[in-house]
């Protein structure tokens, strides 16, 4: 290399890049302006409405369904039932290679028996959604009532009566992961600590409810769904089998999309129902869930016992960690994530970022007349780390050693990297031990811990605590993202191309529904192929843009599009480049592409990204014909493994001694995400996900009664954070040693819901250590806390 | 969730609203703000014929002091109570509880008369109106009434009033200057209904509490003056042993509920945190009064 060459590549070093910068998001102003499209701002002419009569009771035989008040009711043209669409639509099949598993078919409405309060048994197609909610109604269902188990541990006994008689069981779910030999290792152990830990249902909650409007166009013998999916291509390929239609003739688009936390990521009953519907109508049908509907009918998450112990020796060294968990997973498994995601995952991640030889993690997962579960921001991790790093802290109170110090000596270190957990999970190197001290010195913990004590001998109750963890996130095709589960999930694919206009426009298979993608992914392409960021057109949320697609969901979307966006570009850069060369007559490796404008390094020449796509696409002769190339590619990416992002949480609390109101008054994220793309983004996702992980640390809780009703079926009563529940949250982005992924990029969208929960709960019970109390159930109610506080008094009387 | 068919009256005065009550044949619905209608329409718990919307009337959006009482008329947002003047100086406590109301959004359209007449056990306006002797002001097809609010309030979401009647006013108490007064509340999240509440007036004359009040809420299903606590403070100073025996007469006279959020032995704990706390605050904030 001359030195002349190494200069000009140091100048191109040197040019400010987009990925790093904290640019604006370009979704907000139509967002932010009432601009968006969401699925319930499109109507086409002649769209039919729908209201479902749902399920008032939690487990019967439906022996009759009476209609003919429902269909006499103005404005209504069709009722139907179960019965009535048969040979419309065929289930969907939830399948796993899972021992033991059985896989509940999914049917748009209860064929024989509901399973839960809330499934949908009869839908009225109605010329307006009044007129379908009035004859609501006149639907008269007679149900012969059958036995259930609300409470899992009685719906695993043998005896029980059963959800689904074809499983032959309620416990469709075991699974077991085991290392070394912990039994020996809990016996021998100098000192152990255990609790039983819950973590409460929850619902995702997002601000836009679920929406489906599906049209059939009879001229092409084709359906198009709107959906608030963030899977709409995982929505494609199983209602392409449903339905019977190819993918040519059915597209499934997610237009704007407001949030989704997992509660818009596996498919639906309403959503089968549309589709049939429309296809039988040939009408467009549309389906909006209102709040009500959204509390009782998307998949909720957790319901989880843990029975977890952890064993140290006096230096306070994880010895081992053996966990027994039962996860209440609801009436159904979901497609395509199965009831197994959730509950699977809390015994897998458990031996969380730590270093240690024995373990065993137990999981059954039992269905109950509830609601089914599936994702949820965190999935697994915001139950398994609460669990973890509870047991962590009350070893470090035992032996008395500092909550720091205890996981400064458990962390895995950077040498030990990759590192196979208990587990079986692979972590790639990340700065779990920087972290750490990061979120230390952010706040300077041994100040920190001065305030803690002053405030306590002043009779405060004042706490400090702390979660370390990590996530395994921009999972390739070497892991299934949920256990056994037959699809792949693990590539992504960009096609970009630059158009006779000059215009770029890169297409992808996620969808973005708030995490910024549109912005994200054009500053990615923008740096890789020297166009300007602005001229970018992010494409995403629609099944017909690539071959195949699946979505936005387990931190995938930056690690595999941004690599696949990355690879495209080089190649359409690559392209480019040789177009100039012909065009301005310079060697190809003297030129370079930079905001827009390809330069000739060695001479005055340049040419826009314009000009080149205008020579090569409309004007005729200038770039001779064997060596025009279409300025387009479609590459994919697979980053095979995935790829660790870790973290450490520490909140300060205090808690009224009288009232028993948790205020969180500090509250700091060190966090490893590899390269940042958009700090400003980072952030947003920080903030967003510790405010969730607040809501299920102290507010947020789905509440059913033992007869199966929701006592929790409007915001009144489930409780959401809000704004003066939120402490300022300080960020620390610890780029550390960037991972193998293309672009060095790591998921980071859902951690703040795994460490905030853990964090509160080590902090609130650090503040009430006095007392010797230990929070085990989230959230920490006041009414919870009432009663520990009660108890402890009662038991010091004694 | 969508309400039922209904019709729709704008009312151009009070008269013209009643008369539209009465044509509904005792199915029509006043509708101010709407905060708690709406929502109980679209979950079809409340199904009227008709809606009648006051929002246009004149002369009902206003906050008069006439003498020592103030009146609040018909459309008078929350936002407007918490940011009088008037009632910041004649009736400060009101102007405390008005921080614990609603959110920025639900205060913008809420009005303090449509909060009356929702007579939530666990809101503020029903709890005030007590605490300050309120009169009613009912207007009806066979003229105009006044009720007491004890009267006014027969439970938890019900009322005195007819369902052709309409209230267009609440006329108050208000205090002479150096009424002390305390305010306490304990709601999950700030906005929410309370989990109970307690608000305390007193004066402090020659160093004891006189023509106190106390008042607790969200406790069972109407909040209420609580005149045995009122008794074991007036004429005392309310050091140790006068809260001791305030708070075993508080104890004594209420009955609390268990909810989602709170059991009843969590709510009798509360009423004594926040019954000692109300009455320390209003003790601070009394100004010393020669006896005249």
């Amino acid at each position: 290399m001359t030195g002349e060459s190494l200069s000009a590549d140091r100048s191109v070093e040197l040019r400010p890049k987009m990925v790093g910068k904290p640019i604006r998001r370009t979704e907000d102003p139509r967002l932010l302006t009432g601009s968006g499209r969401y699925v319930d701002d499109i109507t086409p002419q002649g769209t039919l409405h729908l209201a479902l009569r749902r399920s008032d009771v939690p487990h019967a035989t439906i022996r009759s369904i009476d209609i003919s008040a429902a269909l006499a009711t103005p404005g209504v043209l069709a009722v139907f039932d179960a019965s009535a669409l048969e040979g419309e639509i065929l289930p969907a099949i939830p399948t796993s290679r899972m021992k033991g598993y059985y896989a509940t078919p999914i049917w748009p409405l209860a064929r024989g028996k509901v399973r839960y309060v809330g499934e949908p048994v009869v839908a009225i197609v109605a010329e307006s959604r009044y007129a379908a909610e009035d004859a609501l109604e006149g639907v008269i269902i007679e149900y012969d009532p059958l036995p259930f188990a609300i409470d899992p541990y009685d719906g695993a006994a043998p005896d029980a009566p059963l959800i689904h008689e074809e499983a032959g069981t309620n416990t469709i779910i075991s699974r077991e992961f085991a290392r070394g030999e912990v039994d020996r290792v809990m016996e021998e152990a100098p000192v152990r600590v255990s609790g039983r830990f819950r973590m409460t249902r929850k619902t995702a909650l997002a601000m836009e409810p679920r929406a489906y409007l599906a049209e059939w166009d009879r001229r092409q013998r084709a359906l198009t769904l709107h959906t608030t999916s963030n899977i709409p291509g995982v929505i494609r390929d199983v209602l392409s089998e449903c339905l019977d239609l190819l993918g040519n003739r059915l597209r499934v688009i997610a237009p704007d999309v407001g949030g989704s936390f997992g509660g818009k990521g596996s498919l639906y009953h309403e959503e089968m129902l549309v589709c049939a519907l429309a296809r039988k109508l040939e009408r467009p049908i549309k389906y909006t869930t209102d709040r009500l509907e959204d509390l009782t009918a998307t998949s909720q998450a957790f319901e989880e016992v843990m029975d977890a112990e952890l064993a140290i020796d006096l230096d306070g060294r994880i010895l081992g960690l053996r966990a027994d968990v039962v996860g209440n997973i609801g009436a159904y498994s979901i497609y395509p994530w199965t009831a197994a995601l959730e509950p699977v995952q809390v015994v897998s991640f458990m031996p969380g970022p730590y270093r240690f030889e024995h373990y065993r993690g137990r999981i059954r997962g039992v269905l109950t007349p509830k609601p089914p579960t599936g994702p949820y921001r965190g999935v697994g991790r915001p139950s398994s780390t609460m669990a973890m790093e509870r047991l962590i802290e009350m070893a470090a109170r035992k032996i008395g050693m500092d909550p720091v110090e205890i996981r400064r000596r458990n962390l895995v270190n950077d040498d030990e990297f990759p590192y196979r957990t208990a587990s079986g999970i692979i972590w790639d190197k990340s700065a779990f031990q920087q972290c750490l001290e990061a979120a230390c010195a952010k706040v300077d913990y041994p100040a920190l811990v001065r305030a803690r004590d002053a405030a306590r001998a002043a009779g405060r109750w004042v706490g400090i605590g702390l979660a370390s963890y990590a996530e395994l996130t921009g999972i390739g095709s070497r892991i299934s993202v949920a256990p056994g589960m037959p699809i792949n999930t693990g590539v992504e694919t960009a096609n970009i191309r630059i158009d006779a206009t000059g215009a770029i426009t890169a297409a992808f298979g996620i969808a973005s529904h708030g995490q910024g993608l549109e912005t994200t992914l054009a500053q990615v392409v923008a740096d890789e192929m020297g166009c300007k960021m602005e001229d970018v057109q992010v494409l995403h949320g629609d099944s017909g843009l690539v071959a195949m697609s699946s979505g936005t969901f387990a931190s995938r979307s930056a690690v595999l599009a941004g690599g696949a966006a990355t690879r495209s570009a080089h190649v359409v850069k690559a392209k480019v480049l040789r177009a100039a060369s012909i065009l301005l007559d310079v060697p190809v490796d003297d030129l370079d592409a930079y905001d827009g404008v390809v330069r000739a390094r060695s001479a005055n020449a340049t040419l826009t990204f314009k000009e080149i796509a205008k020579a090569v696409y409309s004007q005729m002769g200038r770039i001779p014909r064997e060596q025009r190339e279409e300025l387009t590619a479609s590459e994919t990416y697979d980053p095979f493994f995935g790829t660790a992002c870790s973290s450490t949480h520490l909140a300060m609390v205090e808690i009224d001694p009288e009232t028993y109101g948790v205020t969180i008054s500090t509250y700091v994220v060190a966090e490893d995400c590899g390269r940042v793309i958009n700090p400003l983004i980072v952030d947003g996702q920080v903030h967003g996900a510790v405010a969730q992980g607040v809501g299920a640390a102290l507010l947020e809780e789905i509440m059913h009664n033992e007869d199966g009703q929701i006592l929790t079926a409007s915001l009144a009563d489930y409780l959401a954070p809000l704004a003066s529940n939120m402490p300022r949250i300080q960020i620390v982005h610890v780029e550390a040693d960037l991972p193998a992924t293309i672009g060095g990029f790591r998921g980071m969208g859902e951690g703040g819901t795994i460490g905030a929960p853990a964090a509160i709960a080590n902090a609130i019970s650090d503040a009430l250590s006095p007392l010797g109390i230990e929070i085990d159930t989230l959230p920490a109610t006041p009414e919870r806390l009432f009663r520990l506080v009660e108890a402890a008094r009662s038991r010091s009387a004694i | 969730m969508k309400p039922a068919l209904l019709s729709y009256h704008c009312a151009t005065s009070i008269e013209d609203a009643v008369a539209a009550l009465a044509a509904a044949g005792g199915d029509g619905k006043i509708i101010a703000g709407g905060q708690s209608l709406m929502p109980m329409m679209n979950f079809r718990l409340v199904r009227p014929s008709v809606l009648v919307d006051i929002n246009r009337i004149p002369g009902l959006d206003t906050i008069t002091l006439r003498g020592n009482r103030l009146g609040v008329g018909a459309l008078v947002r929350h936002r407007m109570t918490a940011s009088d003047e008037t009632i910041r100086s004649h009736i400060p406590i009101l102007h405390g509880v008005m921080q614990h109301v609603a959110h920025l959004t639900v205060r913008n359209r809420g009005t303090f008369v449509g909060s009356l007449c929702h007579a939530d056990p666990a809101a503020e306006m029903p709890m005030m109106t007590q605490f300050l002797n309120g009169t009613v002001h009912v207007a009806g097809p066979q003229g105009r009434r006044q009720v007491a609010v004890g009267d006014f309030i027969t439970g938890s979401l019900t009322t005195d009033l007819a369902s052709d009647e309409m209230v267009y006013e609440v006329d108050l108490d208000t205090f002479p200057e150096g009424t002390g007064w305390g305010f306490h509340e304990f709601a999950r999240r700030h906005g929410d209904y309370a989990l109970a509440a307690v608000a305390v007036t007193l004066e402090r004359e020659a160093g004891v509490a006189r023509r106190v009040r106390l008042a607790v809420m969200g406790l069972d299903d109407r909040s209420r003056r609580l005149a045995e606590v009122e008794a074991a403070l007036e004429g005392e100073a309310p050091d140790a042993a006068v809260l001791d025996r305030a708070l075993a007469a508080l104890q004594a006279n209420i009955t609390p509920n268990g909810d989602l959020n709170a059991s009843p032995e969590y709510r009798r704990h509360l009423a004594n945190v926040l019954a000692k706390r109300a009455i320390a605050d209003a003790w601070a904030r009394a100004g010393e009064r020669s006896r005249t």
